[in-house]
């Protein structure tokens, strides 16, 4: 192993990733069967049926706030947690190179993408940044819906109080079509950012940076070996990854296309009706492909626990290799 | 009006209920009522509503006070439409099955229909909850009985949804919506919406929602029969 730029986060920052993951996923089966009713009601049944769905709905909602608040408060008191904040923030004038670099890259004007475009291309870890232009962008977005949704989520939990606080009911109306359609974008973005690290081809099917700690990932100094390269010489591409990645990308495709068209075909809901394009949902491709871009984040989800499954593999690994390395010493 | 018309007019006036079954419409005369529950029995007796919960309530505003202009003292509906001060105004509030209905628009889970003959029914197996129809009906309609019992009460959700039914199961059988039949002063009208805009024409009253709330009741169409 080499210093390639994988061993990013902390331990609480997986951790906290992976929690966040399972609740979010709650939320989205909870809030999508009850949403996309029509093409998800196994999964409306599954979640509790019709009278539990939005109860777990809104349990899932407190433990996501209650994990925001954790780590917000972390983020501010916890041991050098600023200089990661720092991480995040954009840096305009690389991050824009970046990006335009990307345009040109994919339109065969550039000969490789910028160093903050790079997740990993064989570079080591000081060679780019902690995140990537995509990654930072990737934390605002999820950053800014999140806290959207919980704010606008907060506001309808009790619709007759909002009712009676805005002496209107449009207002009601207004956060509930907010909150519906704001998670539908979240839907599309989850799909994306699912697709993005679960089918990179240097880490299909999981990113283990993602789970794995960098106080856990080994880093050998390199500096005094004759060693060319970072190690991504080393790495063979799995043989089901072509196949993998074709169907994960439709999947997400259909999916993404499906969960806008049927927001908008499914009038009133979240889209406001004199907004609709259609009448009834009940459409066997809508159907399918719905069912597929719920399939994806399914997908999302087995990738979540497979990293930790990897990860728990790895560490008890680990804990072996200094074992035996200890007795060996004491043998000595 | 001489004495001798006014009593040619009243034997003209119908019974509250004119009509049944299909396409049936239900809507108050609001000068008509004066709010003595008599409706508010019916419908609890019928369909042995629990004590917390109204399918039907009477709301009555300015409560012993006289209109702004005494000629339209009796006619709140034409006061109301004027944008005058109606003086004391009741208002039998229940499910009007709108023709257009945003509850059946936004519920989220198809859990309100319209159906075939113009019936807004609640499938109760497929309620979630969510009181979107409560935002949506412009009247007040959708009421959660199990909104204080137990995870509900913790949780915030609603229950199930109950509202109106415009009591189908006995226009099935010929028979009107109980709070029609039972209303002494016949202020709730039952009929297709040419016979509730002819009698609201015959009593001089007019109706006391406006054009926005006419067309979501009656559809866009239908609304050009009342004089508004
Ligand atoms: S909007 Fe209200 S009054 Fe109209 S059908 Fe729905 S519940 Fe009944
Ligand atoms: S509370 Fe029930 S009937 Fe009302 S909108 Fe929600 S699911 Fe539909």
């Amino acid at each position: 192993m080499t210093n390639l730029d994988h061993g990013k986060f902390t331990r609480v920052t997986t951790m906290f990733h992976s929690l966040l993951a399972l609740d979010v996923f709650l939320l989205f089966f909870t809030g999508y069967s009850v949403m996309f009713n029509d093409e998800l009601w196994w999964l409306l049944e599954l979640m509790g049926g019709n009278t539990g769905v939005l109860a777990l709905h809104r349990i899932a909602g407190v433990g996501l706030i209650v994990l925001t608040v954790f780590w917000i408060t972390f983020m501010i008191i916890g041991p050098g947690r600023r200089s990661n904040f720092r991480a995040v923030l954009p840096d305009l004038k690389n991050d824009m190179q970046a990006f335009i670099q990307d345009v040109k890259f994919v339109l065969g004007r550039a000969d490789e993408r910028h160093p903050h475009a790079r997740q990993f291309a064989g570079y080591t870890s000081d060679e780019v940044p902690l995140l990537s232009y995509v990654g930072k962008g990737v934390i605002f977005i999820f950053a800014v819906e999140l806290t959207l949704l919980m704010v606008s989520g907060l506001l309808i939990w009790s619709k007759p109080s909002l009712m009676q606080f805005f002496q209107t009911k449009a207002a009601a109306m207004a956060f509930v079509v907010f909150h519906g359609l704001l998670g539908v974008i979240m839907l599309m973005g989850v799909m994306f950012h699912i697709f993005e690290h679960g089918f990179h081809p240097a880490f299909y099917p999981v990113e283990l940076k993602a789970f794995i700690s960098k106080d856990k990932m080994p880093h050998t100094d390199h500096s005094d070996e004759d060693h060319e390269g970072t190690g991504i010489e080393l790495l063979t591409l799995r043989p089901s990854w072509n196949w993998a990645v074709n169907l994960g990308g439709a999947a997400v495709v259909i999916g993404i296309v499906s969960v806008l068209l049927g927001s908008i075909f499914d009038e009133g809901y979240p889209v406001p009706r004199e907004l609709t394009i259609g009448g009834g949902p009940t459409n066997l491709l809508l159907t399918i492909g719905i069912n597929v871009g719920v399939l994806v984040l399914f997908l999302g989800l087995l990738l979540s626990v497979y990293g930790n499954v990897l990860r728990a593999r790895y560490e008890r690994q680990v804990r072996a290799e200094r074992r035996t390395a200890e007795t060996s010493h004491s043998d000595d | 009006m001489s004495t001798d018309q006014n009593s040619m007019q009243r034997e003209q006036m119908s019974q509250g209920v004119m009509s049944v079954g299909e396409g049936t419409r239900i809507f108050p005369d609001v000068e008509a009522c004066i709010d003595c529950g008599g409706c508010v029995v019916a419908c609890k007796r019928t369909w042995d509503v629990p004590p917390e919960e109204q399918r039907i309530s009477i709301s009555t505003m300015f409560e012993g006070q006289e209109a702004e202009k005494p000629q339209l003292n009796s006619n709140s509906g034409r006061a109301l439409n004027q944008g005058e001060f109606p003086g004391e105004t009741s208002f039998p509030m229940q499910c009007y099955h709108c023709e257009d209905a945003p509850c059946v628009s936004v519920c989220p889970v198809d859990s309100l229909q319209k159906n075939d003959d113009g019936f807004v029914e609640v499938v109760e197996d497929l309620c979630v909850g969510c009181q979107y129809c409560l935002s949506a009906c412009p009247f007040g309609a959708p009421q959660f009985p199990e909104s204080d019992d137990g995870a509900e009460a913790v949780l915030g959700g609603g229950g199930i949804m109950d509202k109106c039914t415009m009591c189908e199961e006995r226009q099935h059988v010929g028979k009107g919506p109980a709070c029609a039949e039972e209303c002494a002063t016949d202020a709730i009208l039952v009929g297709d919406a040419g016979d509730i805009a002819d009698e609201l024409d015959k009593r001089d009253a007019a109706p006391a929602f406006n054009k926005e709330a006419m067309e979501i009741i009656f559809g866009a169409d239908e609304a050009r029969a009342f004089d508004l």
